[in-house]
């Protein structure tokens, strides 16, 4: 479209969603136009029509949180909600090439809505986020290996970065055959790593929910949709970082300084996907 | 018909869920189970047809990667062996968060809506394979494990009567009142009357009130105006109204009270004739004035300080002890998602930014003979995972907590649970902390639905625990209801279309309500408008039911369609109940008929002040000494047990498992370090993301000091505290504080509470101690609140019953702006290389300390604060950090030096040397007194090398020493006089610090 050189980011919020804020924050920090929208918004009620559509956005964010409580699995009554609303939209703003990231319960919701790994026409549902093996909900910091040959527009140019993982249900489970797909195609674009660069080969608490071949996001085939169960938005600044103190005293004895509001790694992913939508634009 | 549709991970796949129960009956039970399944059920009691049943069976209930789901019995499948089958289902009128989604998305799936008569039940099926399993044990399961008897009901089938085509048959946990609802009325003919109508109707007034509350329906003027709207006697909406507004929980009767203090050895004699008036209200009131940045104290649901130019903080405390100690789950949930509502219903409301727990129970490992509601250690798990759930749900960082051990904690536990929000300073030009209603707007309840849950919760809580205590009270919280409020009246606040808003907590409607129409002044509200979740509720009991997540705002008739506009988007049910009026009358109807009509000062006048007899009798003589002890000449195994204590001991499971970092906030985490693992003296938040100022929170608790002396016990967790937030860059010059006081009964009975005159002298002197050192140190407490009650009536052995009273406990939250971001500092050493200082003074204080607890022991010489100190290290401190010259800062509190360095050491995986010769002390001290005293107002930190003298010339003034440096051995090495007194390494340290809970997750 002439005159529009900005790229809009739509973030999801209501419902029990939680990370509309921090998400639609590192958007606009990445270059983009983060609005965050009401999924009443978007879907109506039974009172209120529609206001807003896809049509108007080139990223499409579904951000962590507890949508609909979490209640009948996580995430589970978000796809439902989108599918029975917006399957359309949908359909049109992959046609038109638009990026989507699911970041925890969005990447829930994604891979229920059959957006993830999107390995077949028709959205089949053939990956699931069961719940930890540990049992529990976990908050804490992983070490994310990149993989390299990945088609993932999302995480271009990263190695491996640390984030922090929030949740309950995050073990990612699929058949064999799914499994050697996603694997094959080059889809299990970020694994959990052991700290030291390597694969946490399934070992708690390195590789937290016990997901398959370590796997803590995948995309598309396109690489244009992407979820993660990892917070990128949760390491959008330096001084989010659990050894920020540390690198800030290093820092400071080489005589410079480390601003807690300099950029974090997590911010490139933010990066990458406003590059890759101002393409579209 | 109702339908049953169970829902289980299919064969292959691991069920945590099962494990999770295997694991705690081995654990709780010593109950061996080879296998457990669970199968999540869902009763559909609506008109569907086939067809649709199995439309939403697919497209919603069953993931079709993981799940296999059946509206016949899968439990053959799920485990084919099974020898138990257990289910367990919700009571009527428990409020289904499960069932209320389903329907919501089914409604949503079918394009259907449903009727009030349909409705979907979830419960669960446990299947166990148990061979040796006996019918008891199975009962114990579900009694013990998986359901609480007041809120949930279970069926035990062995596999010998299962019905494999049954299967665990239909269960409709429906509410059927079959009762009409009316309004009583009672003529209270004397004093005594009314005092047996309140015991017969669990009112619990106060005898002292009876006349009063007589006299005003009496009253000639009052009478006649009753009688123009069909009233004379007052009605039991009216009587309810009163005793719950007269309630020590909503009225605060023992600290308005008047004390009578005396110390029984020197004669002295006092007279408080306000406890809360002169000890809190006052100091605080002074402070304000004086300080532009204290922005709203001691009349809104919460206190207002400033943060930024354009932002204020909001901060409240709160406990929920009575509850939580008879459903330890739903109790916690409650509490956290209850305090959560007072930021929200702070002046035109707040963004909730933060929570903060503090739990106090007996051992987990509990062995005695007294039976508590619950087990110490089923308790800590269902109050964790009720926070647990509370805190993740409402997307609001869990930023910090505290847990405390001690056996008198028996008789009822402690859940301190507090709320930070943040509020632009104005919304649309107007100031965002300033509230009121007036004549003409709207009474609008929004949220939650009314059931008979939560009735009587706040006079409930002013008492103690017994069997006969009322279960009605207890409810369940439910934070995914309460989140799209929180969204929803934030974004009506910044339309403008909130004047006035409050929460609904304890008292329900009749506190929220009445709190609201003393500003118009006056009400009308009509009852039968109020959603109800079941017919057949009485007025009174709409009135004063504490169903949760709901809340009261005034709306302008003009921006009525506006408001419910947006309440549709964010789907809250908004109803308006009633109108505010400028009549002074709180007028209720049911219909056509007024139920209640009192002026709405009433409650404020003529109620008598309690009164207390407070009797000192101070530590020495009662006996206390200083143990007889000559220190070993190596001090390794002393902080080794030490790092072992339950108190002292790692308790990361529990903040590991609460969100701490949503929002996107987090600066200085609950833990820190290199593995991330120990606890952080306070937190730091970013709580408006645009902004370069942070918030530091810390809070601490010290109940072991006050079985010396309360008033040192209360002088030194403000010491604490203050120090903490200094500790991570926060602004001594703006600390703000909270008081949480949790105390055993204070009113004296010769049988039931034969010290309770010294209890009362207990509280007394805490409060003294809280003045003195708010004065001192010029913090204004921004909030506060007092659950006094907490004893318990035990069984025990032969059938005796014992009362067991907690000990005084007051947590002390401190708050301050962290103006500068690069002032944040954390407690682990950084580099290798780096000086080791000491600030502070050490003096022989080790009584009520940890060192002396490993002994049974409290000794006598609790820690004495001197303020001046305190403030004068923590601004040298400040300015150090602001300067960049402190490379780490830890705060010896419990433990002394020797747990402060050890945790220093534990946090960097560095070693540390210390030579306690050099240790500023006060007086003769050996080495084990240098490394365990617990004297406040000190600070370990670590300096750069080349900056030091850069660093100790900004101590003067202060005692300070350099005591050694950190090293790379990952060895925490002391001497005294040229010998070794201490050589650990950080693994053994690390060892014996996470030995107790450290598998736990």
């Amino acid at each position: 479209m002439p005159g529009r050189d900005k790229v809009k980011a739509l973030v999801l919020a209501g419902f029990g969603l939680n990370c509309d804020w921090e998400t639609a924050h590192a958007l606009g920090l990445a270059g983009a136009q983060a609005v965050r929208v009401h999924i009443s918004d978007l879907t109506g009620t039974a009172r209120r029509k529609a206001t807003e559509s896809l049509d108007d956005y080139q990223i499409l964010v579904f951000d962590g949180g507890f949508s609909w409580g979490d209640d009948h699995g996580a995430g589970v009554l978000l796809a439902t909600r989108l599918a029975n609303h917006l399957g359309e939209q949908l359909r049109a703003f992959l046609e038109r090439g638009g990026l989507v990231i699911g970041i925890c319960n969005g990447f829930q919701a994604l891979v229920n809505l059959g957006l993830l790994p999107m390995l077949e026409p028709g959205w089949p549902r053939q990956v699931a986020l069961a719940a930890n093996d540990c049992g529990n909900f976990q908050d804490r910091w992983v070490e994310l290996l990149v993989e390299p040959e990945s088609p993932c527009l999302f995480t271009k140019g990263i190695k491996r970065l640390d984030l922090p993982v929030r949740h309950g249900e995050g073990k990612l489970v699929c058949d064999e055959a799914v499994l050697a797909r996603l694997e094959r195609q080059g889809l299990a674009a970020v694994r959990y790593g052991n700290g030291r660069g390597r694969r946490a080969e399934g070992k708690w608490p390195a590789n937290p929910n016990g997901s398959l071949n370590d796997i803590a996001g995948i995309c598309d085939p396109s690489g244009r949709v992407f979820g993660l169960m990892p917070h990128p938005e949760g390491f959008y600044r330096a001084s989010q970082h659990p050894d920020y103190t540390l690198r800030r005293e290093q820092a400071r004895r080489g005589g410079q300084s480390l601003d807690p509001l300099a950029p974090g790694l997590g911010l490139s992913i933010f990066l990458n996907a406003v590059a890759a939508a101002k393409e579209t634009l | 018909m109702p339908i049953r549709l169970e829902i289980g991970l299919k064969p292959g796949l691991n069920d945590p869920a099962g494990q999770g129960l295997a694991h705690k009956a081995r654990a709780y039970l010593g109950l061996r189970l080879e296998a457990a399944r669970v199968l999540r059920v869902l009763t559909f009691d609506t008109g569907l047809d086939g067809a649709q049943l199995e439309k939403v069976r697919q497209a919603i209930f069953t993931n079709p990667v993981t799940e296999v789901s059946s509206f016949r019995p899968l439990a053959e499948r799920a485990l084919p062996d099974f020898d138990w089958a257990l289910w367990v289902g919700l009571k009527p009128g428990v409020k289904d968060n499960e069932g209320a989604t389903a329907l919501e998305a089914m409604a949503d799936v079918l394009g259907r809506a449903f009727g009030p008569d349909e409705a979907v039940y979830a419960s669960r099926l446990y299947l166990l394979r148990a061979p040796r399993l006996g019918a008891e044990a199975a009962e114990a399961i579900c009694r013990q494990l998986l359901a609480n008897g007041l809120i949930q009901t279970w069926r035990v089938i062995p596999r010998g009567q299962w019905d494999p085509a049954l299967g665990v048959g239909i269960a409709i946990p429906r509410v059927e009142l079959a009762h009409a609802p009316s309004v009583q009325t009672f003529a209270i003919n004397s004093d005594q009357e009314l005092i047996e109508l309140s015991a017969a109707r669990d009112l619990f007034l106060n005898p002292a009130d009876v006349p009063v509350i007589r006299a005003y329906f009496n009253d000639p003027t009052v009478r006649a105006a009753r009688a123009q709207v069909g009233l004379s006697d007052p009605t039991d909406v009216e009587l309810e109204y009163v005793s719950q507004a007269r309630s020590d929980h909503c009225n605060h009767n023992t600290f308005n009270g008047r004390f009578y203090y005396q110390d029984l050895v020197s004669g002295e004699r006092r007279t408080v004739d306000n406890l809360f008036k002169e000890c809190i209200k006052a100091p605080t009131e002074a402070l304000a004035a004086a300080k532009d940045w204290v922005v709203s104290v001691l009349w809104d649901n919460a206190g207002v300080a400033r943060l930024d130019a354009d932002h204020h903080y909001v901060i409240t405390g709160e406990t929920h002890n009575s509850p939580s100690n008879m459903e330890a789950y739903g109790g916690a949930i409650t509490g956290i998602v209850g305090v959560y509502r007072d930021p929200m219903g702070t002046g035109k409301g707040s963004k909730l930014v933060a929570g903060l727990w503090g739990y106090c129970v007996a051992p987990r490992d509990y062995a005695g003979e007294l039976q508590p509601a619950l087990h110490p250690r089923r308790l800590l798990d269902g109050i964790i995972e009720g926070v647990r759930d509370g805190g993740n749900k409402s997307g609001i960082p869990t930023a910090l907590g505290l847990l405390h051990f001690d056996p008198r904690y028996l008789g009822k536990c402690l859940v301190f649970v507090s709320a930070v929000g943040v509020m632009p300073a104005l919304v649309n030009g107007q100031p965002t902390h300033e509230k009121t209603t007036a004549p003409g707007e709207l009474v609008v309840m929004c949220g939650g639905r009314v059931g008979a849950d939560g009735i009587h919760g706040v006079t409930a809580s002013s008492a103690g625990y017994s069997e006969s205590t009322p279960a009605g009270h207890v409810q369940i919280g439910d934070p995914y209801t309460q989140k799209k409020m929180h969204d929803f009246l934030l974004e009506a606040r910044d339309q403008g279309l909130v004047p006035y808003l409050t929460d609904n907590g304890g008292g329900g409607l009749s506190s929220s309500v009445g709190e609201s129409a003393r500003f118009s002044p006056g009400a009308q509200v009509d009852l039968k408008q109020v959603p109800l979740k079941y017919q057949g509720l009485d007025p009174w009991q709409i009135w004063v039911s504490e169903s949760q997540e709901r809340m009261t705002v005034a709306v302008r008739p003009q921006d009525r369609q506006a408001f419910m506009d947006l309440a549709d988007k964010h789907q809250v049910e908004a109803t308006v109940i009633g109108r505010f009026r400028g009549d002074g009358k709180l007028r209720l109807d049911y219909g056509d008929r007024v139920c209640c009509y009192v002026d709405v000062e009433f409650l404020e006048r003529g109620f008598p002040q309690w009164e207390f007899e407070a009797l000192w009798t101070p530590p020495a003589a009662r006996g206390l000494a200083e143990p007889v002890v000559t220190p070993p000449a190596d001090l390794g195994g002393l902080l080794l047990e030490l790092l072992g204590s339950p108190n002292l001991c790692s308790r990361e499971w529990i903040n590991r498992q609460y969100d701490h970092e949503v929002q996107g906030s987090s600066l200085i985490k609950p833990f820190c370090g290199r593995g991330q693992e120990v606890p952080s003296e306070a937190a730091v938040l970013l709580p408006v993301l645009s902004s370069r100022v942070g918030l530091a929170m810390s809070q601490v608790i010290a109940p072991d000091y006050g079985d010396i002396d309360t008033y040192h016990m209360v002088t030194a967790s403000i010491a604490e505290a203050f120090c903490r937030v200094a500790a991570v860059g926060g602004d001594p010059e703006q600390v703000g504080g909270v008081d949480n006081f949790c105390w055993p009964s204070i009113i004296h009975d010769p049988r039931t509470n034969p010290d309770g005159r010294y209890k009362a002298a207990q509280l007394v002197r805490a409060c003294w101690g809280l003045r003195d050192g708010c004065q001192a140190l010029e913090i204004p407490l921004l909030s506060g609140k007092d659950s006094m009650y907490v004893d318990g009536t035990l069984t025990g052995p032969h059938g005796l019953r014992r009362r067991v009273s907690g000990p005084p406990t007051m947590m002390f939250t401190a708050t301050a702006p962290v103006p500068e971001l690069e002032a944040v500092q954390s407690l682990e050493p950084k580099l290798a290389g780096d000086l080791l200082y000491a600030l502070g003074l050490t003096r022989d204080e080790l009584g009520g300390g940890a060192l002396y607890g490993l002994w049974g022991q409290t000794g006598l010489q609790a820690p004495i604060t001197n303020f001046e100190q305190v403030r004068e290290v923590c601004r040298a401190l400040h300015q150090a950090l602001k300067a960049g010259l402190v490379a780490s800062a830890c705060v010896p509190g419990r433990g002394g030096l020797g747990y402060a360095c050890a945790r220093m050491a534990l946090a960097g995986r560095l070693g540390l040397e210390v030579d306690l010769d050099k240790v500023p002390v006060d007086g003769e001290l050996d080495h084990m007194r240098r490394l365990f005293s617990e004297s406040t107002g000190r600070f370990v930190v670590t300096v750069d090398p080349r900056r030091s003298s850069e660093f100790e010339q900004m101590l003067e003034g202060i005692p300070w020493a350099c005591l050694g440096r950190v090293t790379k051995s990952q060895r925490l090495t002391a001497t005294f006089g040229g010998q070794e007194v201490l050589g650990l390494t950080v693994a053994q340290m690390r060892t014996n610090w996470r030995r107790r809970f450290g598998r736990m997750v």
